[in-house]
């Protein structure tokens, strides 16, 4: 990608310089060597601290290691993982948590699609919508952790409201635990999610919009019929962030709201991770854990290259 | 974004429309306080957790069971259990110094990459962005292990690092992006005048490059502040971040809501308050994900 331009940027500079033809080349010399210093720190960072940390990785997840004494057990490590209980278990969690996608982008689009109307105030909704995206998970947790308890605010709204005194702790069962995490989950991703798509709303042709008003289209016709299509490639953006968080951002929820539990009710991979490396010290196994994480990221990655990228021309 | 493009279409319709009581108009009125509401009713939700937690922060243990009446209770019982100031400052320093490497290096490799091109500086250009892919949790055990090896783990240093590669990544794409939309003929007017490529750099694309250099801060500023899992594991306990220090604390069990409610609280407020003032700039870099 960079050759063309090079030598073009190089045959100005000699064209502007006829005299001195050398001083081109080792300018362009100076610039290479320039252009490498300047970008070493950058690949050191990134060598030392994320690419041979994910080698290592890949070495430990066959070995079983305690901490003290590291064994070499070979590939098999992952054989033994696939046939493990609790493994499929935790992976089922992460697979349900991937129901809420559809609402983490449907209600954003709703709620974009309301802004896009510009009805008084828009502006100030948006900051509001958009002001959960400057909070940490951890408050998140904080407040989710007694929104759904026993004595929680949803158990006195849902009384309020005529749905009598269930009270139900919903972080105490396996499935309504993982369903309030998905819920606050879907809650943290409207404002990111919204802001994506009224980024694409603005960037639509208003005059289409308009001919398909003269055409005698309803609003919802105009949405549906119009609006929704164009905004395919910001979707597809949003999906695959959304994703990404469900599966390696959730940790700090997790962690304030259930702990992964009840049971294994709410460990998500990520969380495993943690659990089996850092509170029961299996270095190995939890490395393990990672590369598969690593391996369903880098799937999801690739999905969102080939998606988002495939008419640009820079190559990569 | 910022221009509506209705506004014109809507004056001109009160102007020289339908009279003032038309149904038509009617119609349209209806449906925007209908709008208006529906807008209103999401804002609720998205606030009321933020109205919940400075209600209850201001209250103690017990009136918080009965829920009626307010006191500094809450505040006092965090405070005594949680070195607020210090965790406040660990954060500042760790967020302060990372962003500082992000910026230094994520600057001058984006620079290069754009501009400065050598061979093989796409490989490596897509070797530095790829690492994006890499979700922390897959490399952590040997990240920490590396660390602690090399006594980093019981200093602010290892946290700063980690969170500096981490954000190294995408800002690196950023300002790349940013930096290939300056004219390749003003960075050769420069060189041509005498000024080194370092220098060309410094005194030409730097300035240039200050709205890219907020957005990096301002995302990182708030990544960072909100992140738990670096600075539960990297940091000792007595360098630990708030947040970090707060997920701790709730953690116990035994801190009263109250008090976990005013460290909600003030562990958010910095991060807010960025949100705030900087509020276009975060939103571009979230967008800006995309490529153009």
């Amino acid at each position: 990608m960079s050759q063309p331009e090079i030598t073009a940027a190089g045959a100005a500079a000699s064209a502007r310089r006829p005299r001195r033809a050398t001083g081109a080349t080792r300018l362009t010399r100076r610039r290479r060597r320039a252009g490498l210093v300047l970008s070493l720190p950058a690949l050191v960072l990134v060598v030392l601290l994320l690419g041979v940390p994910i080698a290592q990785a890949v070495y430990y997840s066959m070995t079983i290691w305690n901490g003290i004494t590291a064994t070499w057990v070979g590939p098999s490590a992952y054989l033994t993982t696939f046939t493990d209980p609790i493994f499929w278990r935790v992976l089922e969690n992460n697979a349900l948590l991937l129901l809420a996608i559809p609402f983490a982008l449907g209600i954003p689009l709703a709620i974009a699609a309301l802004l896009h109307e510009h009805v008084r105030g828009w502006r100030f909704f948006r900051s509001v919508y958009f002001l959960p995206t400057a909070i940490s998970w951890v408050v998140i947790g904080m407040f989710a952790l007694r929104f759904f308890s026993a004595t929680g605010v949803l158990n006195s709204l849902l009384s309020h409201l005529g749905f009598g005194s269930s009270a139900t702790d919903m972080l105490a069962g396996e499935t309504s635990a993982l369903a309030a995490l998905a819920i606050t989950f879907i809650w943290s991703m409207v404002g990111t999610n919204t802001i994506i798509f009224l980024t694409g709303m603005a960037t639509l042709d208003p005059t289409l919009i308009e001919a398909a008003r003269v055409d005698g289209l309803s609003r919802r016709q105009i949405f549906f019929r119009v609006t929704l299509p164009l905004l395919t490639r910001f979707i597809q953006f949003a999906f695959v962030m959304t994703v990404i968080s469900a599966f390696s951002a959730l940790f700090s929820l997790i962690f304030v709201m259930t702990g992964g539990g009840p049971g294994f009710g709410t460990t998500t991979l990520e969380f495993f991770v943690y659990q089996v490396g850092f509170q029961q010290v299996q270095f190995g196994t939890g490395a393990l854990y990672g590369i598969i994480l690593f391996v369903i990221m880098a799937i999801v990655g690739l999905v969102q290259l080939r998606l988002i990228k495939p008419s640009d021309g820079e190559g990569w | 974004m910022a221009a509506p493009s209705l506004t014109p279409e809507r004056r001109a319709a009160t102007r020289q429309g339908p009279g003032r009581w038309s149904p038509r108009r009617l119609r349209r009125k209806t449906g925007t306080w209908g709008l208006f509401a529906l807008m209103l009713l999401v804002a609720v939700v998205m606030l009321y957790p933020f109205w919940y937690i400075i209600d209850n922060a201001f209250r103690s243990g017990t009136q918080f069971d009965r829920q009626s009446g307010h006191s500094l209770g809450g505040w006092r019982e965090l405070f005594a259990n949680l070195p607020v100031a210090g965790q406040m400052l660990n954060s500042t320093l760790v967020c302060v110094a990372a962003i500082a490497i992000i910026l230094l290096v994520s600057t001058t490799s984006g620079f290069a990459f754009a501009k400065l091109r050598y061979r093989g500086s796409g490989i490596v250009f897509l070797l530095v962005v790829s690492a994006l892919m890499v979700p922390l949790q897959s490399i952590i055990i040997p990240e920490y292990i590396n660390l602690a090896k090399l006594n980093l783990t019981s200093s602010y240093l290892g946290a700063i690092l980690v969170y500096a590669a981490l954000g190294t990544p995408f800002a690196t794409f950023l300002m790349a992006t940013y930096y290939r939309g300056i004219s390749d003929e003003l960075i050769e007017a420069a060189i041509i005048d005498g000024l080194g490529y370092e220098r060309t750099f410094v005194q030409i694309a730097l300035p240039l490059s200050l709205p890219a250099i907020a957005t990096i801060t301002v995302l990182q500023f708030i990544q960072i502040w909100d992140d738990l899992l670096v600075g539960l594991l990297f940091l000792p306990p007595g360098q630990r971040t708030i947040t970090a220090g707060l997920a701790t604390l709730s953690a116990g069990r035994t801190t009263s809501i109250p008090a976990l409610m005013a460290g909600s609280l003030i562990s958010a407020v910095p991060a807010i308050v960025v949100y705030l003032i900087f509020q276009r700039h975060l939103v571009k870099g979230l967008t800006l994900g995309m490529g153009k």
